[in-house]
């Protein structure tokens, strides 16, 4: 059993290949099969031309950060040790946007428009998080 | 229920009817927050031809008072009563985290809340906008002040509000910060309350008791993937794409229905649950241009006595979270001329709109 007592993500018919890619350490989107169109979130059609046959890319992992907050306040108990702590939006390279948590970024020097790079954390024996670092 | 039922009564006095005159009812917030149709109706004796709830969020009074408005043009209703009583107090612990269920939603909440990075809370979500915002244009935290001091100067003249000390821009500063970069003054108070709101037909409503105050035009709330909740179109948060907004005719509909323009409005209400969702407001309606509300709110423009004064009661930021109808009904005594020291003078046109684009445009 993993004592990692922080919420998990719903695995969802929709999002399973997400999450199953990142326990590969990959980061896959979903993208139209026919116009070829990323997406996110995962949906059962593209939200451009409606078809509904779609396949799963890995992508490069590269983005930008596009905003960020700092909590104070604790809202979750999992959460009351690493007050404060951030959360961020980054916008990969491919054009959909996560929001994460940066690693080894201390909060004083979090920027809009900082490039990064995707890391993935075990976090559970079956859930892996994406997160990013700094570009290297 | 007791407050909701205390404010209907008050309701039916100052209409000078009874309950039996009100055979319509639409809620907004209901269970656990607030009480629902069902129980209300039953609660309090009514005999109901059109009732309406909705998703339990301040977002949707606008589009709850525009269901009653649609129910007594389209002759469903001959009297709604749109009620509200709420327990924020109470169901605090809903507010984010754990007990935020709507919050751990597959691939986000409504305010992007991803609780599997400790993203929770709808603060989170005006804080997200609010950093980026601060970024594009070169706004500060000290700007954004202006907008609960301005609000908290109002509440000093409302006997009914629950903040009336005054705010200063230092205390405002030192206070500490809930999702940066969002001080505790940037967010709204977490209280209990209840107002009610009774719409009927224009020749109905000149038999009432006090002068009605009419309805000039209206719009419904925005949505899709350019729309995130907390934030103006075009500003990238979410999976919104980057663009400059300009309103266009679409975003203007209610200005067009009633025959006025911004110039005309001589006060404006908004759903002010954190202190960002001001600027946005103002830009998404075209009071002042992109990146232009940081410096517009400077120097008492939307205080009393200023050019556009909005929430002239103190609104969610400093009178109470009755979920924004206190603004509706500050609105409706404002353009009764019944609001003393804090009265806007020669009010005639009014509008209650919010961030996320929809509006109502009162007169009298």
């Amino acid at each position: 059993m993993s004592d990692y007592a922080k919420p998990l993500p719903r695995v969802t018919a929709l999002n399973r290949p997400f999450w199953e890619a990142t326990r590969r350490h990959e980061l896959c989107l979903q993208r139209c099969a026919d116009c070829v169109r990323f997406r996110y979130p995962p949906g059962p059609v593209c939200p451009e031309c409606l078809s509904e046959r779609s396949d799963w890319t890995r992508v490069s992992g590269r983005g930008t950060v596009t905003t960020w907050v700092v909590f104070h306040q604790k809202y979750f108990e999992s959460f009351a040790a690493d007050l404060p702590y951030h959360v961020v939006q980054v916008q990969l390279a491919e054009g959909p946007r996560l929001t994460a948590n940066l690693v080894d970024v201390p909060n004083g020097e979090l920027r809009i428009g900082m490039p990064v790079d995707v890391v993935f954390d075990d976090v559970t024996p079956e859930i892996t998080l994406p997160r990013f670092r700094r570009a290297q | 229920m007791r407050l909701a039922a205390q404010a209907f009564k008050a309701a039916l006095d100052d209409a000078g009817l009874g309950k039996d005159a009100v055979d319509g009812l639409v809620i907004n917030i209901g269970w656990p927050l607030g009480v629902d149709y069902d129980r209300f109706a039953e609660s309090l004796g009514l005999r109901l031809s059109f009732a309406a709830q909705s998703w339990t969020h301040g977002r949707f009074v606008n589009t709850m008072l525009q269901h009653a408005v649609l129910a007594v043009a389209a002759g469903l209703a001959r009297c709604v009563a749109c009620v509200c009583g709420v327990s924020f107090i109470g169901e605090r612990q809903i507010l984010g985290g754990p007990g935020d269920l709507e919050g751990t939603r597959e691939e986000g909440g409504t305010h992007e809340e991803n609780p599997v990075y400790g993203l929770t809370a709808p603060a989170a979500g005006a804080a997200l906008s609010a950093q980026r915002y601060f970024a594009l244009y070169g706004a500060s935290s000290e700007q954004l002040a202006a907008v609960p001091i301005a609000f908290r100067k109002h509440a000093m003249l409302n006997p009914q509000a629950l903040m009336r000390k005054p705010l200063t821009l230092a205390d405002h500063q030192a206070s500490r910060y809930v999702v940066e970069p969002l001080h505790l003054y940037d967010c709204c108070l977490v209280s209990d309350g209840a107002a009610v709101v009774l719409v009927t037909s224009a020749e109905r409503a000149r038999d009432a008791r006090k002068r009605p105050v009419l309805v000039g035009g209206l719009q419904g709330m925005r949505a899709g993937r350019d729309e995130f909740l907390f934030g103006l179109p075009g500003l990238g948060i979410g999976q919104q794409r980057e663009f400059r907004y300009t309103p266009d005719d679409e975003q203007l509909l209610a200005f067009r229905m009633a025959g006025v323009t911004q110039r005309d409005i001589d006060g404006l209400y908004t759903y002010d649950a954190f202190s960002p969702l001001v600027w946005f407001l103002l830009e998404r309606f075209g009071f002042c241009g992109l990146g232009e509300a940081a410096a517009w709110t400077q120097g008492g423009r939307i205080e009393l006595g200023g050019e556009l004064p909005m929430n002239t009661s103190g609104g969610l930021l400093s009178e109470a979270h009755v979920s924004g109808w206190n603004s509706i009904v500050e609105l409706v005594r404002q353009l009764r001329g019944e609001c003393g020291e804090r009265q806007v003078k020669d009010a005639r046109v009014m509008q209650f709109a919010t961030a996320w684009g929809d509006a109502t445009i009162f007169h009298n």
